[in-house]
């Protein structure tokens, strides 16, 4: 089973992208708990993919299945000037509380509700690729 | 996507006692919904608020920082928040983003009354 959207910078837009989580998850038999983190990690990573991306964004999910645990594959791919993964600090509240500025927890988000997280950015193409199993570890 | 649309009701229960009640998308609309919602029961004495989030499924963190900025506010008047009917990925959303560190949360809203209402300081 393979997702493909392209989708075009337009408000609302990342609801698109977590209803076909929605669908696939449920065709895959995710509990709904799983299936409602990864929703919100990909509206992150769109929103991501949209503010810094300059045009429109491809996301991608797949079935795989590593060492019998099948698992939900979700990548999104953005055409803008990239970034280093390396110096994104992970947000904390201890650092926003107080502050006037509140914003920056896509990434850190993304990384707490899914469960492996991969970062490709260069010039011209970042690519973030998400993995949510199925099931909880036995 | 238009069940996503936030639908928001808000009523002051006792004197210093607001409930809000919003279902639908927490992004930036859905969140500014709430703050206004929020400032209004303020403005008109509440110090301690109630949002329901029964029917709220998908939030995003720019939605979630606005939240933010009402617990603040409230805290600066030495007001209270709290949430009741939180979906677990919300909760814990609150949580890495801090919320549950200065709000409390209940599992429903009759949890919810009991506890604020029958707290001498409402």
């Amino acid at each position: 089973m393979e997702v493909v959207l392209h989708l075009p910078v337009v408000p609302n837009v990342e609801l698109v992208a977590a209803k076909a989580v929605e669908t696939v998850g449920s065709a895959l038999g995710m509990d709904r708990t799983r299936i409602e983190a990864a929703s919100v990690a990909i509206v992150e990573a769109c929103l991501n993919a949209m503010e810094h991306g300059g045009g429109q964004m491809v996301v991608r999910m797949s079935v795989e299945a590593l060492g019998q645990r099948p698992s939900l594959v979700i990548e999104v791919e953005d055409h803008g000037q990239g970034f280093d993964p390396e110096l994104a600090p992970r947000n904390s509240a201890s650092r926003v509380h107080g502050c006037t500025s509140k914003r920056g927890w896509g990434l850190t988000l993304i990384r707490e509700l899914m469960d492996e997280v991969q970062i490709r950015s260069n010039p011209g193409r970042t690519l973030v690729r998400m993995r949510k199993y199925v099931e909880n570890a036995p | 996507m238009n069940d996503e649309q936030m639908r928001l009701s808000k009523d002051v229960i006792t004197d210093g006692f607001g409930v809000i009640a919003a279902a639908g998308y927490i992004n930036n609309e859905g969140g500014q919904a709430i703050a206004d919602a929020a400032n209004e029961l303020i403005d008109r004495g509440c110090g301690t608020l109630l949002i329901d989030l029964e029917g709220t499924r998908i939030i995003n963190s720019i939605g979630v920082s606005i939240l933010l900025e009402i617990m603040e506010k409230l805290l600066e008047d030495e007001g209270r928040l709290a949430f009741c009917n939180l979906t677990p990925t919300i909760s814990k959303t609150f949580e890495i983003m801090g919320l549950v560190q200065y709000a409390t949360i209940y599992p429903d809203r009759e949890a919810a009354h009991t506890a604020l209402m029958g707290d001498a300081s409402v």
